[in-house]
């Protein structure tokens, strides 16, 4: 149950994005240039709204925008072009490697996976190929699913999808030559996945044409069942993919067909590159002429989706905000756009509640923060609001109180909003006298840090990362501590600094992740479990490694049933908080902007992300 | 230097009765005239004293701080963004607005000075007195201390200053390379740029000593027994000083851009040290909303260059009267 070593998590990636896209280069010439001509154009003006602080609101609340959860999901007008501003190029288009939010836009438009969330869930996932809900055996060691018939791929395939094609998907996801990401976490449990190298699993069994058996070799069926929203349990056809994934890597994603209701626009031997797609400038879906609408639970209004790459975000958005038949596609809004939505286009601005967390990781491996209460105290003196407001104040986030965000099963049982009662946790816009109080605990009498020593702080460049580090570095000083602070690219900051222990970072100011499913093993165990502390590509960025937290870990892996499973790993948010782990600070909402003819659909469970098989024109 | 000694001196054949009739000439030593025609330089002066009004606040940077009534550069309040976290403009607490951590865009401003100051002056210093022995040993010496001296010069022109800073960023920026010696920050911006522009110095300076070397006056010390050492630096080096003094003001400002640039791209000064090239690019995604947080800083760095470039000018004229402008 664990992430990839070799890739992050698709929340990092959108960190990546987020910064690479909030940073370009620029000439100083210009700037100077730029200056000259605001000067002379004073008539930019100035902002002269009050300030006010961020409150703690419903945290599933849009603060009266339309949001995945209040948004029409029926009466779509049918029909129409749909034309899509993408700063940056996919990442995959196979969906057996794809694993970051942009890409499965196009993914869960053009394939189906087993099971599926509708655009108003993240919890409660909806028979996709799959005919009915998985059946599991009382031993928890057996999944069984029946297929719907009638699915056909796209051309030039044709045919009707059948279970050895869903084998073929998962199969091919332990293959070197498709690498998927996520294969060893939620499939490695299938009987033969833990050393599958892309050959037949034993732990498959295929009963009819349309079924097919799962066999455990540990009794986690109902977590696995979860996972079968994933991307990597939608069909692939042996016959035609086979010779596309024996190179390496393998490029069956320039020639994939699709199940669902639209397909990269391809020619008639099924090539998309250089028909549909043109890698860094455009992506073009089409209808799938063999998509049967009576199997499927999507509308699907639109006749095709042109999504054009490449561009700056901020110059994106405002044609979009001045466009009409157009959406965004990024992994987030800036600020000063969401801004101007807000004031100026209300109508054509949705907030996604529930779009993941960010806290601050203090490695716990190493002194200072070794010292349980030293993290407490800069925990205690921490203004979370302070912190939020520089993500786009309390239209667009919620002060976080624990780990499992809203919209994640566990996160009321852990004490919602206010979180679990702890006196650091208490004051949200930081308590000097609580923080004193554990510095004096952690052995220093002054309540200021008299340790010596440097303690080293890397942030993310780009906002608002770069704002949450120095907020981060400013309160570390104040404590007494004597930081190195360094901003370096997102990029970077993740791959080289916090990812990899041997470095010994002491702080990461902002570290962001989201679930992958409904399940709050998915938030929780790989971050904080000490059993997956990996030498590179670490995402257990505070390095913690508690034996009674790994052991209720351990055991709440097995737990059954969903409300069981939600108040286990409830408790073990409330360790992780009693322990203070890492110091969460933000709980996420996504703002998308759409054209004035777009009656856009986001989806709950992909950070609020577009959903191409449920928006339609006006 | 015999600069205005025909100006007092009579002309021969003229009567020394002409010089008692003219009681007030009295001989101007070559600084006295430099002044004198700089002084008429209404540009230049006005550009000296924005410069020297600079450099004092910088210096008194915290004073002037305390005495505007400013927040420190550093104090941090979010209570002075909007709703939205954008940050508020100018008002009376803050005449140039403040940023996205509500930190007072003017005393960043100050602050910054500090900085594009240090980096101009010792910068220019360090390059300045590297290119000046480099050229003076080059020309002096010619021959194959000449070419060694002028290929390592050309090496060094062709680095990359800005690709370099980027790589050196990036490689060294946590724990720093070569066991931590260098590290991003001024002192590594104030070498890369010390490095990077030496040579232009060494190569004007070789080209005066080639011509100065075989002056009389050097012709005339060496026969007095004079060494190299001593020519070098006690003849041909005063001869040479005013054109290294102008083109030293001039690399004033190519620095302190150097230095704005680097910070821009990320890779000079760090956060939460005030730099003014750090907070254009700081500014930059949030420009629509808040101007102020480029323009002020932009303007700072625009008037600081401009004025070390019209006093290069005025320094120039000043000390060679026939290249007017």
């Amino acid at each position: 149950m664990r992430a990839s070593k070799k890739r992050p998590h698709r929340a990092i990636i959108n960190e990546v994005r987020r910064q690479i896209s909030m940073r370009s280069i620029r000439t100083v010439a210009f700037s100077v240039m730029t200056c000259v001509l605001a000067l002379a154009l004073s008539a930019c003006g100035s902002s002269s709204s009050s300030s006010s602080s961020s409150a703690n609101s419903n945290p599933l609340s849009s603060s009266g925008f339309p949001s995945p959860l209040n948004q029409s999901l029926t009466g779509g007008k049918k029909g129409g072009r749909l034309e899509v501003l993408d700063e940056t190029d996919f990442e995959h288009l196979d969906s057996g490697i794809a694993y970051y939010s942009l890409d499965y836009e196009v993914v869960f438009a053009t394939q189906r996976p087993l099971y599926s969330n509708k655009p108003n869930t993240a919890t409660e996932a909806s028979p996709d190929m799959a005919a009915a809900p998985p059946e599991i055996s009382p031993d928890q060691k057996t999944v069984k699913v029946k297929l719907k018939e009638g699915i056909h791929y796209s051309p030039p395939v044709n045919r009707e999808v059948t279970s050895e094609d869903v084998a073929y998907a998962i199969e091919r996801g332990a293959n070197p030559n498709v690498a998927n990401p996520y294969f060893k976490s939620y499939y490695g449990v299938i009987e033969g996945g833990a050393t599958a190298t892309g050959g037949p699993l034993k732990g498959i069994e295929l009963p009819n044409k349309h079924e097919i058996v799962f066999h455990l070799s540990e009794p986690k069926a109902t977590y696995f069942a979860s996972a079968l929203v994933m991307p990597l349990s939608a069909a692939v056809p042996k016959e035609y993919a086979e010779k596309f994934d024996k190179n390496k890597p393998s490029n069956y994603a320039a020639h994939q067909v699709a199940t669902g209701p639209y397909m990269y626009k391809n020619d008639k031997n099924g090539n998309v590159l250089g028909v549909g797609y043109f890698p860094g400038k455009s992506l073009t879906l089409v209808r799938n002429p063999n998509w049967n609408a009576a199997t499927d639970f999507r509308p699907a209004y639109l006749d095709e989706i042109f999504i054009h790459i490449g561009g700056k975000n901020t110059v994106l958005d405002r044609q979009v905000l001045e466009g009409n038949d157009v959406v965004n596609n990024e992994p987030a809004t800036p600020q000063s756009i969401l801004k101007l939505a807000v004031q100026q286009y209300k109508g054509q601005l949705e907030v996604s509640p529930g779009a993941g967390a960010h806290y601050i990781s203090l490695n716990s491996h190493t002194a200072p923060f070794k010292n349980e209460d030293l993290r407490k105290a800069v925990w205690a003196a921490m203004d979370r609001t302070a912190l939020d407001k520089a993500r786009g104040g309390s239209d667009f986030t919620n002060v976080a109180t624990h780990f499992l965000y809203p919209t994640t099963p566990g996160f009321e049982e852990s004490g919602g909003l206010a979180g679990p009662k702890f006196d650091f946790n208490e004051h949200l816009e930081g308590s000097t006298a609580v923080a004193e109080k554990y510095m004096k605990l952690a052995g220093y009498p002054s309540g200021k840090y008299t340790g010596g020593g440097t303690i080293t702080v890397v942030g993310a460049t780009g906002s608002p990362s770069e704002e949450d580090a120095e907020i981060v570095n400013q309160t570390l000083k104040n404590l007494g501590f004597n930081t190195k602070f360094t901003l370096v690219e997102s990029s970077i900051a993740y791959s080289k600094y916090c990812n990899v222990p041997k470095e010994e970072i002491n702080v990461c100011p902002s570290v962001g992740w989201i679930n992958d499913f409904a399940d709050p093993q998915t938030t929780l165990n790989i971050t904080f479990n000490g059993k997956f502390i990996e030498p590179t590509g670490n995402v257990n960025w505070s390095q913690f490694n508690n034996p009674e937290v790994n052991k209720a870990m351990t055991e709440a892996e097995l737990v059954q049933g969903k409300a069981q499973r939600a108040a286990a790993w409830a408790k073990i948010d409330e360790k992780l908080v009693e322990h203070a782990a890492a110091v969460p600070f933000d709980w996420d909402k996504q703002g998308m902007v759409e054209g004035k003819g777009v009656q856009g659909v986001g989806d709950l469970w992909d950070v609020g992300e577009w959903d191409y098989s449920w928006t339609s024109l006006k | 230097m015999s600069v205005g000694a025909a100006e007092v001196l009579p002309a021969p054949g003229e009567s020394s009765e002409l010089l008692e009739l003219i009681p007030d000439i009295a001989a101007r030593s070559p600084f006295q005239l430099f002044w004198m025609r700089l002084r008429r330089d209404r540009v230049a002066m006005v550009s000296l004293a924005f410069i020297v009004f600079l450099i004092i606040v910088a210096i008194a940077a915290p004073l002037v701080v305390k005495l505007l009534g400013l927040p420190g550069p550093y104090v941090q309040n979010l209570n002075l963004t909007d709703s939205f976290g954008s940050p508020l403009g100018p008002s009376a607490a803050h005449p140039f607005g403040v940023d996205q951590l509500g930190e007072d865009v003017m005393s960043r401003v100050i602050y910054g000075a500090r900085v594009s100051l240090e980096v101009g002056i010792i910068g220019t210093g360090i390059s300045t007195l590297i290119g000046v022995v480099v050229g003076l040993l080059a020309g002096f010496y010619r021959g194959w201390t000449d070419t060694l001296l002028m290929r390592v010069t050309d090496v060094v022109l062709s680095i990359p200053i800005l690709l370099l800073g980027l790589g050196i960023g990036a490689a060294c920026s946590v724990h720093g390379c070569i066991k931590g010696l260098i590290q991003p920050g001024l002192s590594t911006i104030i070498f890369l740029i010390s490095l990077a522009t030496w040579p232009y110095m060494a190569r004007i300076v070789r080209g005066l000593v080639l011509s100065l070397r075989e002056r009389e006056f050097v012709e005339a010390a060496r026969a007095l027994g004079a060494s190299d050492t001593r020519i070098m630096f006690r003849e041909i080096l005063p001869n040479i000083t005013a054109p290294v003094l102008v083109y030293a003001s001039l690399q004033i400002p190519v620095n302190i851009l150097i230095e704005a640039a680097l910070s821009f791209l990320g890779v000079g000064i760090r956060p939460p040290t005030a730099s003014w090239g750090q907070m254009v690019s700081s500014a930059t995604p949030i420009f629509t909303t808040a101007w102020w947080y480029m323009v002020f800083p932009g303007a700072a760095l625009l008037l600081t260059v401009l004025a070390f470039n019209l006093l290069g000018d005025g320094l120039r004229d000043a000390l060679n009267p026939r290249s007017a402008r």
